[in-house]
C-alpha cells in the first residue's frame, strides 16, 4: 500500500535540494473526486500531490510538451524534471527514450506501482453510485473507497477498474529512479488481450459492422492524438499546416496537393485517420488507455492499438517499452519474420 | 451480360523501382498477356511505402492494393524489403481486423527477371478481386 | 398556451407530428445523443454528450459542388439543405439558450444562408431541469436558469406522471395543436405544482461563475496575465471543449477534391476549433496564439468578454460539458473565477 506522504516527501526533497526543476504529478482538481495533472516547482507545493484511483493521466505527455513547446527547455534542459509514473506511463517514457526524444538524465522517474489494482474507469462507476457524486476516491487494498454525500461507498476495484488495468501484465514501473509500492506482476485479473480476444471471435462481417459504426461516430476532436505521449510529430498527416495558401496559389495547385485526409468527419476520412494512427503507434503504444478514456464519444480506440500490440508480440516477439536500448518495431526486423503471406 | 461480368477491379500496385517495376516492364516487352487492371506506382523501395499509402489508395477508390518488391536478400538498399515485410504484415492484419476482405491487399516478391511471375501475380489478384465486387468500405463517398 | 400531457401520451403526440422528423435523447455506446426516434421517446436523460447545435450548424456542410473540364469554365452547383422539419425533444435549458446565441452569430452583419435554411426547420422542445442533470452545471451564474424558456419552442416540465407543457413560440403552439386532443387543461393544482417544481429547481445549489457582469472588464485587464499559461499548463489542445459546446461556432472552409481529371469536388464547411494549434497558424509559420495559454484565453474571453461586448450577454450558457469532459481537468468555472480574483 502506497502512502502518498512518501511521494510528497520525495518530491519536496528533490525540489528543496534543487535536484529537479519541477515535479509533474497529480493533485485534486476542481471537479469532484477527479485528480488533475500538477506541475510543482517549489517544495511547499509538494503537499498538493495526491495518489488515488483517478490518477489516470499518462503524464509523460508533459515531458513531450516541455520539449516541443518550451524553447528554453529544448536548448538548455538544466536540471531534470521529476515525473510520477505508473507501469504503463513508465513504459511510455522508455519508448520516448528509445526514440531519443530526451535523455535519461533529463528525467527523474518517481515510479508508483499499481500493486493489486489500477485506475478507475469513470463509466463503470456511475451505475454503482445511483446518481450520487463522489467527492473523493481512495485505494484500499483490493478495494476502491469513494466518498459521497450519502457516506462511504466501498467497491471491489475489479468491478470499476479500467479494462486495460484488468488485463495489465506489468503493473510496475521497471524503469525508475525511485519507486513506491510492491511489484505485483502476475496479479492480472483478466487474460492479456481479453477484450481483443473476445472481439476477434466475431466474423469479418460483424467486425466491419462494429467498426463502420464507430468510424461514423468519430467527431475528429483529436483528443486521442492530443492526449497521447507518442503522438508527438511536429506535423500530423491530418493537419493542413503544411499547405500555405497565398495569393499566388492557383486552383490547380490546390487540386494537386496531396491531402491524405480531409477535414470532413466522415467515415472514409475517419478510417484513414484512426488506422494511420494505429499503425504509427504499433510497437510504441504501451496501452496506457488515455486515448480511449479521453474520447468524448467512446470510440473503442484501444482495440486497434491492442491489436497491433498483440501482433507485434506474437509475430515478432516485440514488447513496447521494454528496454531503452532496444530497437523499435518497424525500424528493425528478424530473418525469421513471417513471410508466408507474400506471393 | 450481367453487372458482375462487366466489373473490372481497379488495382493500385506499388512496385519497387529495382525489381518489380522492372519485372512489369519485362512482362510488357515479352508481350505476356495479363489484365490491365493495375495502375503501377513506382517507389524507390518497398521499405519506403508508408501504410498510409495503402489506406490512401483504398480511400481514393482502389478495389485492391498490391505491394511488390525484391526477393528477400535482393534489396538494393540491403534491408528495405525486410522492413516492408513487417510493416505490410501489420497493415494487412489491421485491415482484416476491421473487417476488410483479406484478398483486397496483397504483397509479392517479383524480381526484374520475373516478367511471367509479375503477369501471374496480377492475373491471380484480379481473379481474386472480381468476386468481391467494388470496394466501398474505405472509399471516399462521392458528394456526401 | 399551457397544457398537461399524461406521460403515457407522449408517444402519441410524437406520432401525431408526422410531417416532422423527431429526435430525442438516446443512450447508445455509453453516451446520450440526440438521434432519430420513432415511437418511444423517454425523457429521463441527463444532458446529452453533444449539444443539439449540429441540427442548424452541422459539423460538415457542403456548400457546392464544382467541376471543370479542361478548357471550359468551372461549373458550380449549389447544395441546399433539405426542407425536412426536425423537432428535437428533451433539450435542456442551457442548450435552448445556446440557440439565440448561435442565431446572433449567424445573422448579425452577415446572414448565413445555410445556417438559416436549417434553423428555420428546427423546433426545440425543451425539458426543464428539476434538478441539475450534471455535477458541473452552472447556468444560474451566467444569466440562465434550469427553467429558462429562452431559445425553446416548447417547454416541458416533469410533474411525475405527467408533463406540464408550455408553448413558447408559434412553432411550439403548432406542435401542440397538432395533437390537441391529447392535452388537458392544467388545473389550479397543476399550476401550483409547476411553480413549486420551478422554484425548487432554481433553488438547487449549483457551481457558479462569480459576479458574471464584472467578468468582461476583469478579463480585459488580464489579457497579458501570466496566469493564462499557468491555467492552461495541462491543456492538450484537443477539440473536446469546443466541439461539445452549445455555442462554439468557429468553422473552416475547404475544397475537397474528389477527382483531378476532370477536376471535380466539393466545397465544405467543417467545425474548427480555437484550441487546435493550427487554428491561427499563418502560412508564414507565425502563430499569433502561440501557446495553450493564449488559446485558452481566447476561448474564455470569447465566452465572457468579447461576446458580452458585442451582444450584451455571456456566450456561455453554463451547460458544463467542457468542464466534465476535459481529459485533463481544465474547468472554465474555476478558470474564470481565478482570473477575476487575480485581476483584483
Amino acid at each position: 500500500m502506497i502512502n502518498v506522504q512518501d511521494i510528497r516527501d520525495t518530491a519536496r526533497d528533490l525540489l528543496a535540494k534543487g535536484e529537479v526543476r519541477a515535479v509533474i504529478g497529480y493533485r485534486r482538481g476542481s471537479r469532484g473526486m477527479l485528480a488533475e495533472p500538477a506541475f510543482i516547482t517549489s517544495p511547499e507545493q509538494a503537499d498538493e500531490l495526491v495518489w488515488d484511483p483517478t490518477c489516470f493521466h499518462n503524464l509523460s505527455l508533459y515531458l513531450v510538451h516541455d520539449r516541443k513547446f518550451l524553447d528554453h527547455i529544448r536548448k538548455n534542459p538544466g536540471a531534470p524534471v521529476a515525473i510520477i509514473a505508473k507501469g504503463c506511463d513508465a513504459r511510455s517514457i522508455v519508448v520516448l527514450l528509445q526514440e531519443h526524444y530526451f535523455k535519461r538524465e533529463d528525467v527523474y522517474i518517481i515510479g508508483v506501482s499499481c500493486e493489486g489494482t489500477g485506475v478507475l474507469d469513470e463509466r463503470k462507476l456511475a451505475p454503482h453510485l445511483n446518481g450520487a457524486q463522489a467527492s473523493n476516491a481512495a485505494f484500499d487494498g483490493d478495494d476502491f473507497v469513494f466518498t459521497t454525500a450519502e457516506g462511504e461507498k466501498r467497491l471491489q476495484a475489479r468491478e470499476v477498474m479500467a479494462d486495460r488495468c484488468l488485463e495489465c501484465r506489468i503493473p510496475f514501473p521497471k524503469e525508475h529512479n525511485a519507486v513506491f509500492g510492491e511489484d505485483k506482476a502476475g496479479r492480472q485479473m483478466e487474460a492479456p488481450f481479453a477484450a481483443l480476444t473476445r472481439f476477434e471471435e466475431q466474423g469479418s462481417g460483424e467486425r466491419w459492422d462494429f467498426w463502420s459504426h464507430h468510424f461514423d461516430r468519430c467527431i475528429r476532436c483529436f483528443a486521442c492524438r492530443s492526449v497521447c505521449p507518442m503522438c508527438y510529430c511536429d506535423e500530423c498527416v491530418v493537419d493542413s499546416i503544411t499547405f500555405p495558401v497565398t495569393t499566388e496559389t492557383t486552383a490547380e495547385d490546390k487540386a494537386n496537393r496531396v491531402r491524405w485526409i480531409e477535414r470532413s468527419a466522415v467515415r472514409s476520412e475517419n478510417i484513414t485517420y484512426l488506422m494511420t494512427r494505429a499503425m504509427h503507434l504499433a510497437g510504441r503504444c504501451t496501452d496506457c488507455g488515455e486515448c480511449e478514456r479521453a474520447c468524448p464519444v467512446n470510440v473503442p480506440i484501444r482495440l486497434l492499438n491492442n491489436k497491433m500490440e498483440r501482433e507485434a508480440r506474437e509475430q515478432f516477439g516485440f514488447e513496447p517499452g521494454a528496454s531503452i536500448g532496444g530497437p523499435s518495431l518497424v525500424a528493425s526486423f528478424l530473418d525469421s519474420d513471417p513471410g508466408d503471406f507474400i506471393r | 451480360m450481367s453487372e458482375q461480368q462487366v466489373y473490372e477491379p481497379r488495382v493500385v500496385a506499388f512496385l519497387c523501382k529495382w525489381c518489380s517495376s522492372a519485372g512489369s516492364d519485362l512482362a510488357g516487352v515479352s508481350r505476356i498477356q495479363y489484365p490491365a487492371n493495375a495502375t503501377p506506382i513506382t517507389v524507390p523501395c518497398t521499405g519506403a511505402i508508408s501504410p498510409m499509402y495503402i489506406m490512401s489508395a483504398f480511400n481514393k477508390g482502389a478495389d485492391g492494393v498490391l505491394v511488390s518488391g525484391c526477393h528477400i536478400g535482393d534489396c538494393h538498399y540491403i534491408e528495405g524489403n525486410y522492413l516492408a515485410r513487417r510493416k505490410m504484415q501489420l497493415i494487412m492484419e489491421l485491415l482484416e481486423f476491421i473487417g476488410v476482405e483479406p484478398n483486397r491487399f496483397r504483397m509479392s516478391w517479383v524480381s526484374a527477371a520475373e516478367g511471367a511471375k509479375f503477369a501471374q501475380v496480377i492475373t491471380d489478384f484480379v481473379n481474386d478481386l472480381k468476386p468481391l465486387g467494388p470496394q466501398e468500405k474505405l472509399k471516399k463517398a462521392e458528394h456526401s | 398556451m399551457e397544457k398537461i400531457l399524461n406521460k403515457k401520451h407522449i408517444d402519441d403526440w410524437i406520432a401525431a407530428l408526422d410531417s416532422w422528423d423527431i429526435l430525442g435523447p438516446v443512450l447508445e455506446d455509453g453516451i446520450w445523443a440526440y438521434q432519430p426516434v420513432s415511437g418511444a421517446v423517454r425523457l429521463d436523460h441527463p444532458n446529452t454528450r453533444q449539444s443539439p447545435k449540429g441540427l442548424a450548424f452541422p459539423q460538415r456542410e457542403i456548400f457546392f459542388k464544382f467541376e471543370q473540364i479542361k478548357g471550359e469554365a468551372p461549373r458550380l452547383t449549389q447544395v441546399v439543405p433539405d426542407e425536412q422539419r426536425h423537432a428535437v425533444f428533451g433539450v435542456r435549458p442551457c442548450d435552448g439558450r445556446g440557440v439565440p446565441r448561435m442565431d446572433l452569430v449567424f445573422t448579425d452583419h452577415v446572414e448565413d444562408n445555410y445556417y438559416q435554411a436549417r434553423r428555420k426547420n428546427v423546433a426545440y422542445v425543451g425539458l426543464a431541469c428539476n434538478k441539475p442533470p450534471g455535477p458541473n452545471c452552472f447556468c444560474l451564474s451566467v444569466g440562465g436558469s434550469p427553467v429558462s424558456t429562452d431559445g425553446l419552442d416548447v417547454q416541458m416540465t416533469d410533474l411525475g406522471d405527467r408533463y406540464f407543457v408550455k408553448a413558447v413560440t408559434e412553432t411550439g403552439k403548432g406542435l401542440m395543436t397538432a395533437a390537441g386532443k391529447l392535452f388537458a387543461e392544467p388545473s389550479a393544482a397543476d399550476q401550483k405544482q409547476v411553480e413549486q417544481v420551478h422554484a425548487d429547481a432554481v433553488a438547487h445549489p449549483q457551481r457558479a461563475v462569480r459576479n458574471v457582469e464584472a467578468v468582461p472588464a476583469k478579463l480585459k485587464a488580464s489579457f497579458k496575465s501570466p496566469l493564462w499559461q499557468e491555467l492552461a499548463r495541462a491543456c492538450i489542445g484537443c477539440g473536446i471543449c469546443t466541439f461539445l459546446c452549445p455555442t462554439c461556432h468557429c468553422f473552416d472552409i475547404n475544397d475537397e477534391v474528389q477527382s483531378k481529371a476532370p477536376l471535380k469536388g466539393i466545397r465544405v464547411r467543417t467545425w474548427d476549433n480555437c484550441q487546435f494549434p493550427d487554428f491561427t497558424m499563418h502560412s508564414s509559420g507565425h502563430n499569433p496564439r502561440e501557446n495553450t495559454g493564449a488559446r485558452l484565453r481566447q476561448r474564455v474571453a470569447h465566452k465572457f468578454q468579447y461576446f458580452p461586448e458585442n451582444f450584451g450577454m455571456p456566450q456561455c450558457t453554463g451547460c458544463g460539458r467542457c468542464v466534465s469532459e476535459c481529459p485533463v481537468g481544465i474547468d472554465i468555472v474555476a478558470v474564470v473565477n481565478k482570473v477575476v480574483e487575480n485581476a483584483g
